[in-house]
Order: C-alpha cells, then sequence, then structure tokens
C-alpha cells in the first residue's frame, strides 16, 4: 500500500466515522438565485424534517465532477448535482452509486425520460430547463410556434442568437441543426442556417444580459432560449413570453446524484427524495421556472403557463447526448466562430 | 565593488519580478504551443495557418491596434502640448480630467458605450435621423465601436508619455523659431514634434501593445462575429480547453508584436540619442 493510499484510506475512516455521531450531509450547489430556491425548496424542508446538518459547497458542474473525481478515494460529498451532463462520464467512472427505491419512492413518480440512466448508475433529472421561443408579446401578435418560425426572412431583423459558448446557445443551434437536416454528426446545416439568419440582419450575443439589452432596448422580438430566461426576462419588467417549439423542446437536465464510497446513503437518499418530491419542484418551478419531472407536480396557472408543464409536453421534451456535445466541443466551436465571422 | 554590489543589490526586487512575471511564463507559454500528445509538434501553428481564419483575426487585431494608436496621437499631441504649456492651476486640473476615467473599471466605461452605440442609442440613433444607415444601422458590433472604445480607454497612456516630454522642452527653442519668422503650425512640426518623439514612441508603444492585447472591450463592443486574437486565446483557455492552441496564438500575437516594436524602438532610441 502506497503512502497516498494509506493516507486516503486514513481520510476515508476519519471521514465515515463523523456521521455516526452527527447526521450530516454535504452537497454542492450552484450559487446566486439558485442556491436560494435550493434552500428554500429543498434543504430548509430537509433539515426540517430530519435535524440533521447540511454543508453546501458552491461549485458549478465541471468543478463538482473535477472534485469528486480528485477524492475517489475518499468521496466528501453525499449528494452531488450536476447540469452538464457529467452523471454519465461519473457513473461509468464508478464515482456514482445507483438509487435504491426503497429509499427514495418518489423516483417512482418521475417521468421514465428523467430516469433513463438509473440502471447505470446516473441519478436523476429533478428538473430541466427547457430551450424554446422567447418572443416579445408586445411586438409579436401572432406568437411564433415552432422552430421554422426562426428562419422566416421577416423575423430576422429583430431576431437574436446566442453564440455557442453559451450553453443554451449551444442547444439552440443544435435543435436549429436539426430542423434543417443536420445530425449530431454533421452540424453544416445549422451553421448554414444561422449564417444565412444573420446574413438576413439578426444579432448575435454572448451573454445572457445582452439578450435581455437586445429586448429592453434594441428592436429584439424572438430569441430562441430558456424558460427560465424568459422569467428574468418578465421579472424585469418586459413583456416577454416563452413558447417550447412544435419540432420537440431540447433540454438541459439538472440531476441528482448519489456519490459513492459514502456512509450515510440513508440519509442522502432522504434528501434527494425530497427534492424530487411535488412540492419541492412546484417551488423550485415557482421560483425560477424549470421543468419539473415529478409526474404529480401541480402547478399554479400562472407558473404553467411559462413552463414546460404536464405529461404530453414534457414527453416532447429532448435531450441532445451530453457525451457527443462534450467531444466536439473544441471543433463545433471553431467552425461556429468561421461560420459567423465577418 | 560595492558600487556594482549595491546596483545588483537594487535590481534585485526588478530582476526577480522580471524572471518569475514574465520570462517564466512566457517560456512556459512557448514550450506549451509546440508540446503535443506525442512531444515536439508544430501542429497548433500549422492549424493557426490551414486556413484565412486565423490569420484573418491576427491582422484585424493588428489593424485595429494600428489605427487607435494613430487616433490616440493625432488626439493626444495637441492636447498633451497645451497641457504641458499652460498654468499650473490648468494643467492640475487637465491632469486630473485624463487620469479620471482610469479610476473606473474598463468594463464600466465600455457599457456606457454600449448603450450610446446600440441600436437605440444615441449616437446610432442621430446617425439614422441624419440619413446615413438603414433602419438597422447601429454602431455596436462593428471595428468602429472597437475603435471609439479603445481609444477613449487608451487616449490617457498617450497624452501621459507626451506631456512628460512636452514639459521638459525649453519653451524658448518655441521663441526662437517664431522669432526667426516660423509659423505656430511651423514650430510644432519642425520644433516640437521631433523633439517629443520619444514621448511619442513611448506612447505608441503603450497604446499599441495594450490593444493589441485587449479583449474586454473588443468583445463587448465588437460582439461574437468580429473576433480579435487576445479573445480567441481567451477562448481556447476558458471553453475549449485548447490550451496549446491557445498557447500557439498566444505566440504569435507576441512575435507580430515584437516584430512592429523593435523598429518602432530603435527609432525612439536614435533620435534620443
Amino acid at each position: 500500500m502506497s503512502i497516498t493510499a494509506r493516507l486516503a484510506a486514513a481520510a476515508a475512516l476519519a471521514v465515515a466515522a463523523v456521521p455516526a455521531m452527527a447526521q450530516e450531509l454535504t452537497i454542492n450547489s450552484f450559487g446566486g438565485a439558485y442556491e436560494q430556491a435550493h434552500r428554500k425548496c429543498v434543504i430548509d424542508p430537509f433539515i426540517a424534517a430530519t435535524k440533521a446538518k447540511v454543508n453546501i459547497v458552491t461549485a458549478y458542474s465541471a468543478d463538482a465532477f473535477a472534485q469528486i473525481r480528485a477524492q475517489k478515494a475518499a468521496p466528501q460529498y453525499d449528494v452531488i448535482h450536476f447540469s452538464g451532463g457529467q452523471e454519465i462520464v461519473a457513473a461509468k467512472e464508478g464515482l456514482l452509486a445507483p438509487l435504491d427505491p426503497k429509499l427514495v419512492p418518489n423516483l417512482a413518480k418521475i417521468y421514465d425520460f428523467a430516469k433513463e440512466g438509473l440502471a447505470t448508475g446516473q441519478g436523476p433529472a429533478y428538473q430541466i430547463a427547457a430551450v424554446g421561443l422567447v418572443y416579445s408579446a408586445d411586438k409579436m401578435k401572432t406568437p411564433p410556434t415552432k422552430w421554422a418560425d426562426l428562419l422566416k426572412p421577416e423575423y430576422s431583423e429583430h431576431l437574436v442568437l446566442t453564440d455557442i459558448s453559451n450553453g443554451y446557445g449551444m442547444i439552440g443551434l443544435l435543435m436549429l441543426n436539426k430542423i434543417s437536416g443536420g445530425t449530431l454528426d454533421n452540424i453544416k446545416p445549422g451553421l448554414d442556417a444561422i449564417q444565412k439568419l444573420l446574413k438576413q440582419g439578426a444579432v448575435m450575443v454572448s451573454k445572457s444580459p445582452e439578450i435581455q439589452a437586445e429586448f429592453a432596448q434594441n428592436g429584439a422580438w424572438l430569441a430562441p432560449y430558456a424558460s427560465d430566461y424568459a422569467h428574468t426576462l418578465k421579472v424585469a419588467g418586459l413583456n416577454v413570453k416563452f413558447v417550447p417549439g412544435a419540432e420537440g423542446t431540447p433540454a438541459s437536465f439538472i440531476t441528482t446524484n448519489l456519490v459513492a464510497g459514502r456512509r450515510n446513503t440513508e440519509l442522502a437518499s432522504k434528501f434527494i427524495d425530497i427534492q424530487l418530491s411535488a412540492p419541492a419542484q412546484a417551488c423550485f418551478a415557482d421560483a425560477l421556472r424549470y421543468t419539473p419531472t415529478n409526474s404529480e407536480t401541480v402547478l399554479s396557472a400562472e407558473v404553467a403557463a411559462t413552463v414546460v408543464y404536464g405529461k404530453d409536453a414534457a414527453a416532447g421534451l429532448m435531450r441532445f447526448d451530453p457525451v457527443a456535445i462534450e467531444a466536439n466541443r473544441s471543433a463545433w466551436t471553431e467552425a461556429f466562430g468561421k461560420a459567423i465571422a465577418r | 565593488m560595492t558600487d556594482r554590489r549595491e546596483t545588483w543589490l537594487l535590481l534585485a526586487p526588478g530582476l526577480l519580478l522580471l524572471a518569475l512575471g514574465f520570462l517564466l511564463p512566457i517560456a512556459r507559454m512557448l514550450a506549451l504551443s509546440v508540446d503535443g500528445p506525442d512531444g515536439f509538434t508544430l501542429s497548433a501553428f500549422a492549424r493557426f495557418f490551414q486556413d484565412g481564419y486565423y490569420p484573418s483575426i491576427l491582422w484585424r487585431t493588428v489593424w485595429l491596434a494600428s489605427i487607435i494608436t494613430a487616433i490616440c496621437a493625432v488626439i493626444g499631441f495637441p492636447m498633451a502640448y497645451i497641457m504641458a504649456r499652460c498654468n499650473p492651476t490648468l494643467r492640475l486640473w487637465l491632469v486630473m480630467l485624463v487620469i479620471l476615467p482610469l479610476m473606473t473599471s474598463v468594463v464600466i466605461r465600455t457599457f456606457g458605450w454600449m448603450v450610446l452605440l446600440s441600436r437605440s442609442g444615441l449616437v446610432s440613433r442621430t446617425i439614422r435621423d441624419m440619413g446615413f444607415g438603414g433602419r438597422s444601422f447601429q454602431l455596436m458590433q462593428t471595428e468602429t465601436a472597437i475603435v471609439i472604445g479603445m481609444v477613449q480607454v487608451l487616449l490617457p497612456f498617450m497624452v501621459l508619455s507626451l506631456m512628460g516630454v512636452i514639459g521638459r522642452l525649453d519653451p524658448r527653442l518655441e521663441e526662437a523659431a517664431r522669432t526667426m519668422g516660423c509659423t505656430f503650425l511651423g514650430t510644432m512640426r519642425s520644433v516640437v514634434l521631433p523633439l517629443a518623439v520619444p514621448g511619442l514612441v513611448a506612447g505608441s508603444l503603450l497604446v499599441f501593445t495594450l490593444a493589441a492585447s485587449s479583449f474586454v472591450t473588443p468583445s463587448l463592443l465588437g460582439g461574437a462575429r468580429l473576433e480579435v486574437l487576445a479573445g480567441a486565446v481567451y477562448k481556447n483557455v476558458t471553453q475549449t480547453l485548447d490550451w496549446n492552441f491557445a498557447a500557439a496564438q498566444a505566440t504569435i500575437l507576441f512575435a507580430g508584436i515584437a516584430l512592429i516594436l523593435v523598429p518602432y524602438l530603435r527609432l525612439g532610441g536614435n533620435r534620443h540619442g
């Protein structure tokens, strides 16, 4: 046994010894408004139910993944949340533990598409950021209904596109590519479509706040973007609405995962169960307008009108393979840069 | 002997900082740019020149930096002259006016320009109202916007470098030229300007290098479609995690700037001597 392995084993023992004395759980969250909602909807109810202590580490998906990978011998997280598909790789590397349906009863109520990877150890999606059409209700008397509407020349001068550096921009490109006849092996049709739209007068931005500026000041009517950001624009006072495109709604899944090699699996499962519960999901949808994945979630009419909601709508949700996206990111970024360059 | 030792002692902190903060990172960058999975490779450089895309970014970077430098010099020279020759109270105020913008973050100042230059902003709207430019004309996301924003950010460097040099010129030289029948503009051209060349060179160097290596202002004002090299490097470091290619681009930028600056430095050095 090498010294590092011995140290790691000692650390694992020391860490494992702690939960026996105090009920404690370590999780990651994403900071800002997200973490506030996380606290309110999941963490506080969990503490009230179990009297356990929760340590929240603010770490985005890529960072969190790097951490649990480095901690493989002595994991420090109990529950880990990902938004970029990291659970697929993490499960493959044996960093995650499969959930026990007996310990997570709410799992039965989760839509099937949101728990597809369960058998391989991936955690379920507890919420989904749906990407569709964000439009100005003041300017567009006939609301857009499908992705193909983005291609209409009469909208181009009022269209805002987001570049590939942005997660939702990536999804928007892949969806435009799909309706233009492309696949994940060939994104040329999508790039050609974007090139054409830019020629017709569309604007390309790279950050969310720029979309707000375009809608607020620069005569933008339409943008392919996420439902949660449409809500942000609305809160900022703009009459902006979100509608899913008829051809399908590509989505970014936010998953909750049980870390392998920790002792307090029961407590962590309880946490995940609360996270998957209908009240927690309704609370999250109310605060941030993410799509719930629990089929029994009840939303108020006001919230329901602004998110992809209900069995049928949720069934239209689709996911571009995160592994393919990661594998192609570098090449696509370069091709995208060339396509949009002036 | 002690003299020499003192010299080295005084130089040591600066040299150490230079070695740790400049030479070492540059060496690492150079190493990274030719490092591949199988050891030494020039593939990153080959990729840069494989088609016209990256060279066009390099060209835009150098070209914009040159225009920005030229405009800063044209605006900065008269300003620096007046600041050097006016009474001390006015000079203090003018210096404060020039330096004051430096106390605000460059991002904030750039956001100001974004408001003015956007489609419904004051500048773009005025130009449209005057009948120039089409219905959706805007200055945002154009090279003009980058130049305007960068000139405002970098002008103080030019003015301050020039002012230092012009302030040290003996005013009696100008008086002599004028008494000999030279016009004001003639005095400027044949007396002040040649003597101010070291300041002009120093200011241009500062402005050019800062303009060529900046990416915040170009990316905010130029948008995603007008890439500059520093922005491309940033993208490769943070988004596509392609550090070897980023290092190669940085090396090319570094070499490009050095290639332009060396003759320029010699120009300044000769005049100075």
